[in-house]
């Protein structure tokens, strides 16, 4: 790969590694609140069966990608990436601000568990598939989101694979430290990486948008890392600009 | 059926998390195309027109929002 392929495959490659990082966080709690109550095979089960349908789902809408024309398939993907970068980065803007709570995994470990008791305090017949449907979901509907990012930051420059490595890198790296500490992984930097995720993907969004309007970008390539400085910079100064007191959040 | 319908809330909420923010960004994206189709605008204006456009709409979104939660 040569210099300039990487100045898009690095920022490609680390936008599906920090996102899917967050977002392997987010399914991982539920999962690990399901094998506290339940035990650790609906939990994987569960998981599985998340991962299988995932898988599906790609495998059956993946080769539709190579039908469409390279310029409709960028700008679509941009506009999408535009949507969902903005919208990530609008809400991590506001938690950095202190305008809304920051996540709190342990609250949702805490909420997800005491709702797996009242299941299981109901049913107590066929528990397993009752318990594995929380961390079906939780892996169905997280996924979603990182098969997105893989696809809208990959498909536009034939970058799938290593994207769906940075991808593949972020989620055994939650599954090997959530397996190996079996506790929410609460103390990741969650908002931090939701602005930084927030920033690449609509950098890559303008970038894409762009591109499949037939911009030719000053700079080629290159012009991706402006486009991220400038998203950052303007996240950065509005976060601080309208940051309120810590307390006037929790009240 | 109750998960198909998560899985499609699921996908509308990634695209569509603040609707004015949406819909924003579709305008802005149709106001370039358009220039860019009928008056064959410089690749740089179109371009800045695009980045500064979704920058005043990123911030449009989350001042609206503190004032909003300002005044509840």
């Amino acid at each position: 790969m040569d210099t300039i392929a990487w100045s898009v495959a690095a920022p490609a490659i680390g936008s599906t590694f920090l996102a899917s990082l967050v977002e392997a966080v987010e399914a991982f709690t539920i999962v690990l609140a399901v094998a506290t109550l339940r035990g650790w095979r609906p939990a994987a089960f569960g998981a599985a069966a998340g991962l299988g349908a995932l898988a599906l789902l790609v495998i059956l809408l993946g080769p539709l990608l190579d039908q469409v024309p390279l310029h409709l398939l960028q700008f679509v993907i941009g506009v999408l990436l535009l949507l969902f970068g903005m919208g990530w980065l609008r809400k991590a803007i506001l938690r950095a601000a202190a305008i809304i709570p920051l996540h709190d995994e342990d609250a949702i470990f805490a909420s997800e568990t005491a709702q797996l008791a009242g299941v299981t305090d109901r049913r107590h017949k066929s528990l397993d598939w009752i318990a594995a449907m929380p961390a079906f979901k939780a892996v169905l509907l997280e996924g979603l989101e990182i098969v997105f990012i893989v696809i809208a930051v990959g498909a536009g420059r034939g970058l799938l694979w290593p994207a769906c490595g940075g991808a593949l890198a972020a989620c055994l790296m939650v599954l090997a430290i959530g397996v190996a500490i079996r506790q929410p992984l609460a103390k990741v930097p969650e908002n931090t990486l939701k602005f930084g995720v927030g920033v690449m993907l609509s950098s890559f969004g303008v970038f894409w948008t762009g591109e499949g309007l037939g911009i030719p970008w000053p700079g080629q390539d290159l012009a991706l890392a402006f486009f991220v400085l400038m998203f950052l910079a303007v996240g950065v100064a509005t976060a601080s600009v309208l940051r309120r007191p810590v307390v006037e959040v929790l009240r | 059926m109750r998960i198909v319908g998560d899985v499609l809330s699921e996908l509308f909420g990634m695209f569509v998390a603040d609707a004015r923010l949406t819909l924003a960004v579709l305008c802005l994206v149709a106001v370039v195309a358009g220039l860019v189709g009928t008056i064959k605008l410089g690749p740089l204006l179109a371009g800045g027109i695009l980045l500064f456009g979704c920058l005043a709409i990123i911030v449009e979104a989350v001042a609206r929002e503190a004032r909003a939660r300002g005044q509840r």
